[in-house]
Formats: C-alpha cells, structure tokens, sequence
C-alpha cells in the first residue's frame, strides 16, 4: 500500500470531486466580487457598482443549484465514505452559506441605492469598520476551507463575537442620532440594515469555517464556546 | 457462566419461581488472542486481536487475500479440512477455547454455523435439509423434526414462501430461497454463532435486500460475524467493522466510525478506494 495519499482508482469518482470543489471556489470568488461591487456601490455613491452586485446574484444561485446537483450525483454514483463524503457534505452546506452571502451584498447594493438618492450621510463612514471585518471573515473562511486550514478556520468564531458587538455599538450609535436629526432617520435606517446585512455575513463566513473542520478533521464544532 | 455445549444454566428448585437476571450482552463474546495462521510456511494471519460482542453484527472488510475469510474458517475450525495448517494463539467462545481438546469439532460446527458465498443445499428435499444434522445427531422425533423445520423457516424468513412444498427438491428453490435455506438449515442447530462468507454476493439486488433483512433479525438471537466485499452493505447491515490487510487488523471500531472517520490512513485510503 502507497504511503502518500494517492488518487482514487475511479478517475470519474476523483475528476467529480476536483470539479465539486472547483465549483465552490468560483461561488466563493463570484461572492466576493458581488460583495466588492456593493462596498463601492455604498462607498463611492455608485449606483453602477449597485446594479451589477444585483444583477450578478444571478450567476451564483445558478453555482449553488449546480453545486447540489453535482454533490447528489457524487453520493449516487459513487457512495463516498469517510473524507470524500465529509468533502461532498462541507461542499454543498457552503455553496448554501455563499448563496446567502451573495443575497446580504444584494442587499447591501439595494440600501445603498437608496442611500444615494440623497445627500450624503457621515455616519456612512463609521460603518467601514465592520466592511472590512466581515469582508476579511469570508476571505478567511474561504481560504481555510480552499487550504484545509482549521487553525485559521477556528478564529472565525471568536471575530464572529467582535462583528456582533461592532454592528450591536453601531446601531446604537446611530440610534441616538435619530432624535435630533429626524429627517435623516430614513437615511439611518438603511445604514442599520446594512450593518446588519454584515453581521449576517459574519455568521455565514463562521459557518463555512464550521463546516471546513468538519470537513478535514471530523469534528462538529458547531454551538461550541470556543477558548477565551 | 454457558459453554459452547451448553444449554440455559439450570437453576435450583428454590430459585426456579423468582425472576431470572437480566444478563448484559457480553463484548467479548467470541475473542481473539495474538492469533496467528499459517498455510503451510505462508503466514496468512499475523498477531489478531479482537473481542467480536454478543448479539451483534461484525463485517469484516478489505481486499481479496488479506486474511478475512480465513479467520472467519478459524472461527468453527474449518481451516483443518486443509492439510499443513497451523495456528498460534487462541480463539474463545464465552471464555472457552474453541481449540481444547475436550470440544468435539462437529458440535463446535453445530454452535458456530456457517453460510458461504454459494448457496449449497443437498440435493434433498426442504424438509430434508432442514434435518439433517438433526438426524445425524439423533434426533428422529417427528414432533421435534417438524418444529425444528417450522422454527428455522420462519426464522429465516422462508416460511411462507414453502411451507406448501416442503417436500418438494431444494434445488428447486431461487437463488434467494436457497441461500435463506441455508441460513436455515445453519440456525436450526440453534448455534451461538453465524459465520457468513460473502452470503449475498451472488444474489440478485432483491435477494439480496431480503438477505440483509433477515441479518438484522438475526441478530436479536445469533452473533453474527459477516466477510463482505460490498462496503456499502457492511454500512447498512453491521454494528461493527474490522479492517483487514495482508494478513493484520488494521482498524476495528463501531461501523459508522469506520466509515466516517476512520483513524487509520490505511482504512481511509481503502474504503475511499485509493487503493484496492
């Protein structure tokens, strides 16, 4: 028996997951496009950048259905155990966690669509802070599960903590705001729904984190505290 | 504690009205120690080690070559049928050696039953395959006969299917029928143990399913240890797996540990079918 890990003797069975796999990182970089696109859509006051975020959901739903496709087909054809099946599982949770990662930019551009209609809000700036940090959780979480990384892919939990204190601190920054600026409480609304729309997007980048150890060393760790 | 031999443990005229304990199923039901098996000067078996529990079901899996089988025909001593063999270390059923020179052999095959890969009935009636270890043993009773016939049918999930026939050849029968025939004509001894080589290999996709059905009912009443190339069926029909290759146990654990996450490299890249 060979020492170092070798191919699958089915070459269909190996060539399906390569392609399995292969399909979940383009989701993964068509989300991250999408979620780029809204940033600079809200950022840039851009309504262009808006539209194509939107428009472009339509790419990676097609990606997630495809993914599910693929991921039944592996367990009927070729009944995969141990690693394969846990690589099958993790594959198609995440093309789901993506799809919803997509939809939260989607929602993103459509508040900043509006957003732009009027002049622009300062506060609009002190969301950028939470951007950046649910943008690098998805990077992160995308590159532990494309490297097999569960080191990396155990922070997510804990930078999942920080997101939800950040968005809880912004809402009620802004909160206060609204009393004595009324006529801007629409204007702030949107920027509470975005915050939010980025506390999601941490959940779901967690998730694939979750889904990543599953996948490489078996264990659930799903609902656990993690270490302080 | 029972023997190979024995029957239910008598109980004493003052204990015969209470309730009889609750016995747990023992794990170490039928065990193996630091066996080793040879083929004349080719080892075929180096150093096993493992308790197979009561009551359950244990497939034993790996490629062809690796040693399965011929600890599965150490287990009711068939491997003597084959000149030059010899063996080191121990197997126990309930703690007893199945190597003490006190066992009779035939009686150890009557308390360890074996089914093989291709079904073989006598060229004799139903009825008569189903006692024919029971009139070598002396049991002619027709009372006796018919129940035992009536017992192990059912038990087999055969009775219904020929309870009008049952004088008719067995070589009649399908495929399926024959091979649940001669899991009939196995547990009509009411063995400890059933052996199982490979039972279903040659049976069509239903045969098959209804094979595998009555190894889950079984099971209430037999230990049941089963050789399968199909991991699919070791998945659906065992509680435990051991993992067989050149001739070592590589893996032994609860199926759905084996087959999810198994600790061993050499067991993941065998059931991922890196290897084979």
């Amino acid at each position: 028996m060979p020492d170092e890990p070798t191919r699958h003797i089915l070459s269909d069975f190996e060539s399906s997951l390569d392609d399995l796999r292969k399909n979940v990182l383009m989701m993964a970089s068509l989300t991250s496009r999408n979620l780029e696109n809204a940033r600079k859509g809200l950022f840039e006051r851009d309504e262009d950048w808006c539209n194509t975020a939107i428009a472009d959901d339509e790419e990676i739903d097609a990606l997630e259905i495809q993914i599910d496709r693929d991921g039944i087909e592996i367990m009927l054809r070729f009944h995969p155990f141990a690693s394969d099946l846990r690589n099958v599982i993790a594959g198609m949770k995440m093309s789901a966690n993506l799809e919803r990662v997509a939809d939260q930019a989607v929602g993103i551009a459509r508040r900043s669509r509006k957003l732009n209609l009027h002049p622009p809000l300062p506060e609009t700036s002190a969301i950028e802070p939470l951007f950046k940090h649910a943008v690098a959780m998805l990077n992160d979480s995308v590159r532990a599960y494309a490297e097999g990384n569960t080191e990396l892919a155990r922070t997510l939990k804990p930078r999942d903590r920080e997101l939800d204190a950040m968005n809880r601190d912004f809402a009620n920054r802004v909160t206060e705001l609204m009393p004595t600026n009324p006529d801007l409480i629409r204007g702030y609304l949107e920027l509470i729904f975005i915050a939010r729309f980025l506390e999601r997007i941490g959940d779901q980048s967690t998730s694939i984190a979750e889904d990543t150890v599953f996948a490489v060393v078996a264990e659930d760790i799903r609902h656990s505290t993690p270490p302080a | 504690m029972p023997t190979l031999m024995q029957e239910e443990i008598a109980t004493s005229p003052n204990e015969s009205h209470q309730a009889k304990p609750v016995t747990t199923a023992r794990t170490d039901f039928l065990s193996v120690r630091n066996f080793d098996f040879f083929y004349g000067k080719k080892q075929a078996l180096f150093g096993v080690n493992m308790d197979i529990p009561e009551k359950q079901v244990t497939a034993f899996i790996g490629p062809s070559g690796c040693g399965k089988s011929t600890l599965l025909r150490n287990f009711n001593r068939m491997n003597e049928l084959i000149d030059g063999v010899r063996h080191s270390g121990e197997i126990t059923i309930c703690g007893q050696s199945i190597f003490d020179p006190k066992i009779e052999v035939i009686a150890l095959r009557r308390a360890v039953g074996m089914v093989f890969q291709k079904s073989n009935p006598f060229p004799k009636s139903i009825y008569e395959n189903i006692v024919y270890s029971l009139r070598i043993s002396g049991k002619n009773s027709k009372g006796v006969l018919d129940e035992a016939v009536e017992r192990s049918l059912r038990g087999a999930a055969l009775w219904e299917e020929v309870k009008d026939r049952l004088h008719e050849s067995a070589l009649g029968l399908s495929g399926g029928q024959m091979q649940r025939l001669c899991i009939a004509r196995a547990i009509a001894n009411r063995p400890k143990v059933l052996l199982m080589d490979e039972p279903c290999s040659a049976l069509d996709p239903i045969a098959t399913v209804k094979v595998e059905e009555l190894i889950s009912e079984l099971k209430k009443d037999f230990t049941i240890v089963i050789v399968t190339h199909n991991m699919q069926q070791a998945t659906r029909c065992s509680d435990r797996t051991a993992f067989f290759y050149l001739g070592k146990l590589i893996e032994y654990d609860v199926t759905q540990k084996i087959f999810s996450n198994p600790s061993q490299k050499q067991t993941e890249d065998y059931i991922t079918g890196r290897f084979g």
